[in-house]
């Protein structure tokens, strides 16, 4: 019979109780007599413990206050090891026995699991959330900001016209209206919006040398637009974001400003793809147009001898500029094409030019 | 100061959970959080919890926390309830096309919420806490909170948030003295002007030394919020001392800083446990309290909603 001194609170008073302890084996429970000469008897399937330190608390589960204490770690063990013989842990308890080991690889196993889920889950919600939000969608929040955008800056208007006719030259294999703005700025930048709009600064027309480089610019971004890429951007961003905060900011805060770091991080990760994406389709457009796909290339050479201390944005730093070009070289020497010279497109280029 | 007590002793509070104890609380509530999909959150809470009161002794005793996820479920089904009920009537005038009267009841109902949700709170936890087996309590009134609140807010507002100070203090003697455990009551005389004072100077001087000195600020603000504080049986009295330096808090905050950005977050459990460690290793008690005959008192209470408003509000139980 194990048996120890215990130290027994009534629940009525703190008034503290020395005891003597007995595990009752036969009859399944514990015993000890109180000052009162009362004897009790808890029976096993009503006890309820806590283990914390060198401290065993056993309570009643009929009489939650009254409590047993008992600094005594190998009657502890033992009573414990008792109660799990007997099928009396709870499935907590079991798993709080496992030992620090065996959190340790949960909680690497944990982190696995959601850096899979993370990388799987979250490109897959962006794609198909992407396919739920109707284009309409897309068209207000191109126009919320482009009108905003021009509030601050200054169009080139006999510019914007001739480019305007220029695209209209070219099949672009476009799904909404296109509409191209040129910006009075030596910024040597371009971009797209999800609405169809495409903005491009004086700045990078007047590095270009021929016409097929300005096609090149234009497929470019019009296979931004054509994949929705904007679009598929913020969903991935968002996405991302619920997902870091819904699963990490339960441990706490610092593990969610991480996560969300590192989020950030994959987020450019997804730029560079879509860069990439929108060089190929873009180099594409090209040849089914019969311009010479070299136009492209030729347009990145020239802005990446451009660069000063900043990357432009249409360039984005992301695929390293020699990097891109490599891949579009590669893509053209692989696909068959022919081109002739396009006499319209060359007169409007030089307009745009000028 | 009041006069010296005769018989005076001093009474010990120690920390005795390990981080590698509590690690393994945190993990196991985690995994079973994502794997309900959230759903285990009051139980993790409830377990969480349990460590927390269980490692912390007084005179060598723990305290126990009783709650229960199954309770605390409730409340958090409840305060989901209430929170979308609020959101909807949002959603509904901006529907309408009335948004800044949607706003305007938006915030209303969400400061109206706010001291039913610290007085449940306080119902609630306190009537779970025991130590020695007896159970602590708290009997404010809701009512006289809800309007006391009202004015407060209402003067902190038209003063530009300097009553701020003194609201804080009368929410937290209202609160705190209406705490008890069994026939010991609790009592709070924190003082709104010296507060105020306090929290100026280590806001501009903290300003001025570029935040060297915000750890001698929490040390003056944990000194307020803990000298002020003391327990009352008869005429019998604790009297609560905090002995933390600046020092020492530097050292416990740059500790767990690093402990958890090295360990990607991992560490938090020590961190917390660490922190613990500090607080009763710098919180002394001392007076004439017998503390072998404190009598229950108290009833059961177990309606846990006011406590995951205020965990959903992010709203920090003072004590």
């Amino acid at each position: 019979m194990l048996c120890t001194a215990g130290i027994y609170f009534d629940g009525a008073s703190s008034k503290p109780q020395e005891i003597e302890l007995q595990l009752d084996e036969q009859n399944a429970g514990l015993r000890f007599g109180t000052f009162s000469n009362q004897q009790i008897q808890w029976p096993v399937q009503e006890i309820t413990f806590q283990y914390i330190g060198s401290s065993l608390e056993i309570r009643n589960k009929h009489h939650s206050l009254a409590l047993i204490k008992v600094e005594d770690p190998l009657f502890a063990t033992q009573f414990i090891a008792y109660l799990h013989s007997k099928g009396h842990l709870t499935w907590y308890q079991r798993i709080l026995r496992l030992g620090f080991k065996a959190y340790l690889f949960l909680a690497f196993l944990i982190l696995a699991v959601i850096v899979a889920g993370y990388l799987v889950i979250i490109p897959w919600v962006g794609e198909k959330s992407v396919l739920l939000i109707p284009e309409h969608y897309d068209i207000s929040m191109g126009q919320t900001f482009y009108r905003q955008y021009l509030n601050t800056n200054s169009i080139d208007t006999a510019k914007t016209q001739a480019m305007n006719q220029f695209a209209s030259h070219l099949q672009l294999r476009n799904t909404i209206k296109l509409h191209f703005t040129v910006i009075k700025s030596s910024t040597v930048n371009a971009f797209s919006l999800p609405d169809g709009n495409i903005v491009v600064f004086t700045g990078l027309l007047d590095l270009m040398k021929d016409y097929d480089e300005l096609a090149g610019l234009i497929g470019h971004e019009v296979s931004h637009v054509n994949n929705r890429h904007s679009m598929k951007m913020l969903c991935r961003n968002l996405s991302g974001y619920l997902f870091i905060s819904a699963v990490l900011s339960d441990v706490n805060g610092i593990m969610a400003i991480i996560g969300d770091n590192v989020h950030n991080l994959q987020s450019l990760s997804y730029s560079r793809q879509f860069e990439r994406q929108a060089d190929e389709q873009g180099t594409r457009l090209m040849i089914l147009n019969g311009i010479n796909p070299k136009g492209m290339t030729d347009l990145f050479s020239r802005l990446k001898s451009s660069e000063k201390v900043s990357l432009p944005a249409f360039i984005s730093s992301h695929p390293i500029t020699s990097d891109r070009i490599e891949s579009i070289n590669r893509l053209i020497k692989n696909t068959p094409h022919a081109y002739t010279q396009h006499q319209k497109l060359k007169e409007l280029f030089l307009e745009v030019k000028n | 100061m009041e006069n010296e007590l005769p018989d005076v002793k001093n009474y010990k509070l120690s920390f005795h959970g390990q981080g590698k104890a509590y690690f393994g609380i945190i993990i196991v509530n985690w995994l079973l959080t994502i794997i309900t999909l959230g759903i285990y959150y009051p139980w993790a809470k409830a377990k969480n919890l349990q460590f927390l009161y269980g490692s912390t002794a007084l005179e060598g005793d723990r305290f126990a926390f009783h709650g229960t996820g199954r309770e605390m479920f409730v409340g958090f089904i409840k305060t989901i309830l209430l929170f979308g009920i609020i959101y909807g009537l949002l959603v509904l005038f901006f529907y309408l096309e009335m948004p800044i009267l949607g706003i305007l009841i938006f915030y209303f109902t969400f400061l109206a919420v706010l001291p039913i949700a610290i007085h449940g709170s306080y119902r609630y936890r306190f009537s779970r806490t025991s130590w020695r087996g007896i159970r602590f309590g708290y009997r404010g009134d809701r009512t006289e909170l809800f309007t006391s609140f009202f004015q407060w807010i209402f003067f902190t507002i038209i003063t530009l948030g300097i009553y701020g100070a003194w609201m804080e203090m009368k929410l937290r003697s209202y609160l705190l003295s209406n705490v008890r455990a069994g026939n010991v009551e609790f009592k709070y005389k924190g003082v709104g002007s010296e507060y105020f004072l306090l929290n100026l100077k280590g806001y501009l001087l903290s300003l001025i030394t570029l935040g060297v000195y915000s750890f001698w600020w929490y040390k003056d603000l944990l000194a307020y919020y803990v000298n002020h504080l003391s327990l009352h049986k008869d005429n019998e009295q604790i009297r609560m001392k905090s002995v933390a330096t600046a020092g020492g808090i530097f050292k416990m905050v740059m500790g767990n800083l690093l402990i958890v950005i090295f360990t990607l977050g991992l560490g938090y459990a020590w961190a917390i446990t660490r922190t613990m460690k500090f607080m009763t290793d710098n919180i002394k008690l001392e007076g004439n309290m017998d503390l072998t005959n404190i009598e229950q008192t108290e009833d059961d209470y177990n309606d846990a909603t006011g406590d995951d408003m205020t965990g959903l509000l992010d709203i920090n139980f003072i004590i």
